[in-house]
């Protein structure tokens, strides 16, 4: 099979995928015992047989749950994600606007995790045991172990009130305000512009939550990285490559990484798309308008549209990873192209 | 070997460059080279640089996590009121030197009849909104039936209003509904209800233009809700141009105020929701002002000569209410609500007046002042605040476990008794249910703490189900009937909920409405206020007190019990 027709053939399976996805949120949604018209209506508007009568049957939940479902499946089919109780937006509008901050920050994260996660995994590996792996190995564990809504606050205080390094939350500062918006990327709409405060200041806005947010990946990434190069670096080719008086530089980046960095892709497209949903203690902390605040203040509303176009999108986005990560297999390692 | 030493060296370079730098280089090559190291120091200089020229923007760090709309139609939350009253310009005010007292804003004069059925308002005729268009009749009729047709969250501010009408260009009469009975109601609050930012005047052209309507349909037809997310239309000081959810809001001087041009060319409103961030940025000049400060920071904050302290008295206020009636009326009464009450044996038990007394006695108000406020609140006698007409402070009980105990006994219950508290679950009411059930149990009382999801304590309090209840109350208009109607009247709001259906309390809060002399309602408010304290549905915990943190050169900060503070007035 072809990589394109592999391709199209996941896109394709997406669909019943997300379907299902559907499903199962609008089943697990509804099994809460609350009642969200608290949601749509005010607190003393609740007081009111009418109101409650006419918001009841504005938002369909008069209708009985498999009808529910199949309205929205129809409407999903439409491109119409359902309108959310709470904000009183299209839910596509709301995800459109939270979507940008979370896919800047995401990759700024991403980049910071591979770039110094898979390095730190190459020393650790290649002088396992030495003082250099003790450090690689303390780094990956406070990565993993520190929470952010403590190690954000931390570096807050730290880079910037105390030393000043490092500007405040938010995405930008106040003063210079958001970039005329062309993509809602921030960084990317104010070089567009040629606007070169408002891109230094998003710019340097993205460090510290980048490198909280990004932490526990690169963890995730050094750690893997360092047993995949162990075992790696002890087969029989390496020392046959080193045997033939090959420069130890191209044993460790051609031969050894290349071969190491197979199990590390799938891992790395999972922590990605990780990266895109799990963000909502830094969120908080940075004051990040992203996608993790969204979701998880929809759950917490019980607002049935929202968290369902969140989850939708969350899931499509793991999708659609997963679908990347195969097809970069095939071209990392030509034997799974042949099979 | 060579490379053994070199390799480890060129990573932790990279490492290093990499961590000053943040995600900044985009690319190795990038990382690999040192200027890119300095890429955080030197961002500072080029952000200042950009500052300076732009002058008189008025940075404000708060959490902005409550607003989910800014058209005034649909807007029902609390943030909402403060970049509406900035925005747009009310009819009718109240001065936060003066909460009792109402003067005039869009209006400059009004009249009222005897029995509160009809409001007449006359506009003053050289208020043009930030458009060029004038304010009038029309525009005030416009606003107002939109808000009652959309049907939005801040519709109930018209409640009890019949019709809306121009009388002239320049006149506004208001009529109220005509209720079962075929006379019309009065409506004593209208005024102060007038106050409230929601009921803001709109440039109905300019709202027409976007798509907005006032027809009886609004609720689908109105289109403009988009556009008013993003841009006001009114006459007020500053006018909205944008707002990013969950990150900023950006309002620009409207040059053209009919009150004179403001003193900050913009304002940006900006998202932190993290107390001690906010503080951070007020001491490092990245904010002039915060929202309200965490008491725990009042005193670093004293510490910065660089900032001014504000603390102000707030009509917000924390009850614990308890059930008026007992399961075996409420079974004679209804049944299926009978079947459907938590912990039925609770009410049983709190449906004793000498328990709510007992309840009320044995709580240490104090101390839960000071455990979650730091000391910053004050107590009113009953469920009506402090600064409200009628209100008599030296009427307060505080804690007499003694008394306490006697009331229990003289229930019934002189070997202790044991009940449940429900509340919706956050840190703040965790501390604070925590405290009630350690000083409950001094007067042998057992707590039995029931924390709930925000949305079940709400469903299932609103379904008069629980014995016991733990809540706040944040006035949306300041008339006392704010009070009086949702704690005094049985079929409204807590009232309903607990089941407080007390003949005595009726007459008295249906006579506060329905009373225009400002004397006879102080009389009503009074006695209702005893009613409250003898039959004990409802104690106040505590009413709070907000600690607000400023610039030094910051000047004409006054808090507005409502809506925090008017930025107009404020300058540097």
């Amino acid at each position: 099979m072809s990589l394109i027709q592999n391709l199209i053939r996941r896109l394709l399976l997406m669909i019943p995928m997300a379907i299902g996805i559907t499903l199962l949120l609008f089943v697990v949604t509804h099994i809460v015992p609350v009642n969200p018209l608290a949601v749509i209506l005010t607190e003393r508007s609740m007081d009111d047989p009418e109101a409650i009568r006419a918001a009841t049957e504005k938002w369909g939940l008069d209708k009985p749950l498999p009808e529910q479902y199949l309205i929205y499946l129809k409407n999903l089919l439409q491109g119409d994600l359902g309108t959310s109780f709470k904000t009183k937006n299209p839910v596509a509008l709301d995800l459109k606007n939270f979507l940008p901050a979370t896919i800047e920050l995401s990759i700024c994260s991403f980049i910071f995790a591979v770039l110094f996660g898979l390095p730190l995994g190459i020393i650790a590996a290649y002088k396992a045991g030495s003082f250099a792996d003790q450090v690689t190995r303390v780094v990956s564990l406070l990565g993993a172990s520190m929470p952010p809504f403590w190690s954000g606050l931390l570096i807050l205080f730290v880079f910037y009130y105390k030393l000043d390094w490092a500007p405040g939350p938010g995405r930008i500062n106040s003063r210079i305000g958001a970039p005329e918006s062309v993509t809602g990327l921030f960084v990317f709409d104010s070089l567009l512009k040629g606007n070169m405060p408002a891109f230094w200041s998003s710019l340097s806005h993205l460090i510290l939550p980048s490198i909280i947010l990004g932490w526990f990946t690169l963890a995730l990434i050094s750690r893997i990285t360092r047993s995949s190069m162990l075992e790696v670096l002890s087969q029989d080719y390496i020392r046959t490559a080193r045997a033939k008086g090959l420069a130890e530089k191209w044993v460790i980046l051609s031969h050894a990484l290349r071969n190491a960095l197979i199990p590390l892709v799938t891992l790395v497209g999972l922590a990605f798309a990780g990266l895109m949903s799990g963000a909502i203690m830094t969120e908080t902390i940075f004051s990040w308008p992203g996608i993790g605040r969204y979701a998880v203040e929809s759950a917490a509303n019980l607002d049935y549209p929202a968290i369902t176009g969140a989850t939708l999108l969350i899931a499509v986005i793991y999708m659609l990873v997963n679908i990347f990560v195969d097809m970069l297999y095939t071209i990392i390692d030509p034997r799974i192209r042949e099979g | 070997m060579k490379l053994n030493r070199v390799f480890p060296f060129v990573m932790l370079v990279v490492l290093l460059a990499g961590i000053l730098a943040g995600c900044g280089p985009a690319s190795t090559s990038e990382a690999e080279n040192p200027p890119a190291a300095t890429d955080a120091p030197e961002e500072a200089a080029p952000t200042e640089a950009a500052v300076a020229p732009v002058g008189g923007t008025l940075v404000i760090a708060m959490n902005l996590d409550d607003v989910v709309t800014l058209d005034p139609a649909y807007a029902g939350e609390t943030t909402n009121l403060f970049i509406h009253i900035n925005t747009y310009d009310t009819l009718v005010d109240i001065r936060p030197d003066d909460l009792n007292t109402i003067v005039p804003r869009l209006a400059e004069s009004w009249e009222v009849n005897s029995d509160f059925t009809e409001f007449i308002f006359h506009l003053r005729k050289d208020a043009k909104f930030a458009s060029g268009n004038p304010v009038t009749a029309a525009d005030v009729v416009f606003s107002w039936n939109r808000l009652l047709n959309v049907a939005g969250a801040p519709a109930f501010n018209l409640d009890g209003v019949g019709k809306v009408e121009a009388v002239d260009d320049y006149t506004v009469k208001v009529s109220t509904a005509v209720g079962d009975d075929g006379a019309a109601q009065p409506l004593p609050q209208f005024l102060s209800s007038a106050c409230n930012p929601s009921l803001g005047i709109q440039d109905s052209k300019l709202v027409m233009e976007h798509g907005g309507t006032d027809a009886a349909d609004a609720a689908t037809t109105d289109k403009a809700k988009e556009w008013l997310d993003q841009n006001s239309a009114g006459s007020g000081p500053f006018i909205l141009t944008r707002w990013s959810p969950k990150a900023d809001i950006e309002l620009v001087a409207n040059k053209n105020y009919w009150k004179g041009a403001p003193n900050f060319d913009k304002v940006v409103i900006t998202h932190v929701s993290d107390p001690t961030t906010q503080l951070q940025m007020l001491e490092k000049g990245d904010a002039d002002m915060i929202g309200n400060l965490q008491t725990d920071l009042v005193d670093q904050a004293k510490a910065n000569p660089d900032l001014t302290i504000s603390v102000d008295q707030s009509l917000d206020e924390n009850y614990l209410a308890m059930t008026y009636a007992c399961p075996d009326d409420i079974k004679a009464a209804d049944p299926a609500k009978f079947a459907e009450l938590q912990s039925p044996d609770s009410f049983a038990i709190l449906c004793k007046k000498e328990v709510r007394q007992a309840v009320a006695y044995a709580i240490d108000y104090e101390g839960i002042a000071k455990a979650v406020l730091n000391g910053y609140a004050t107590r009113a006698p009953s469920i009506i605040p402090i600064g409200i007409i009628g209100v008599d402070p030296s009427k307060t009980q505080g804690r007499d476990v003694a008394k306490a105990k006697e009331l229990l006994a003289a229930a019934g219950y002189p070997d202790g008794v044991t009940f449940d508290l429900y509340y919706a679950s956050n840190a703040t009411r965790d501390t604070v249910a925590a405290k009630i059930k350690n000083d409950l149990a001094e007067a042998g009382i057992t707590l039995n703490l029931k924390p709930l999801e925000q949305s079940v304590y709400l469903t299932q309090m609103r379904a008069q189900q629980l014995p016991m209840a733990f809540g706040g109350w944040t006035p949306d208009y300041l008339d006392v009937t704010m009070w009086t109607d949702y704690f005094g009247l049985g079929d409204r709001s807590i009232a309903f909920r607990m089941w407080f259906q007390n003949e005595e309390a009726n007459k008295l809060a249906t006579e506060i409405r329905t009373t225009a002399d400002p004397a006879a309602r102080k009389t009503a408010v009074e006695k209702l206020q005893a009613v409250f304290i003898e039959e004990m549905p409802f104690t106040m915990l505590y009413q709070t007190q907000y600690v607000h943190a400023f610039s030094k050169d910051l000047q004409g900060f006054q808090f507005h019990p409502v809506w925090f503070v008017d930025l107009f007035g404020l300058s540097k």
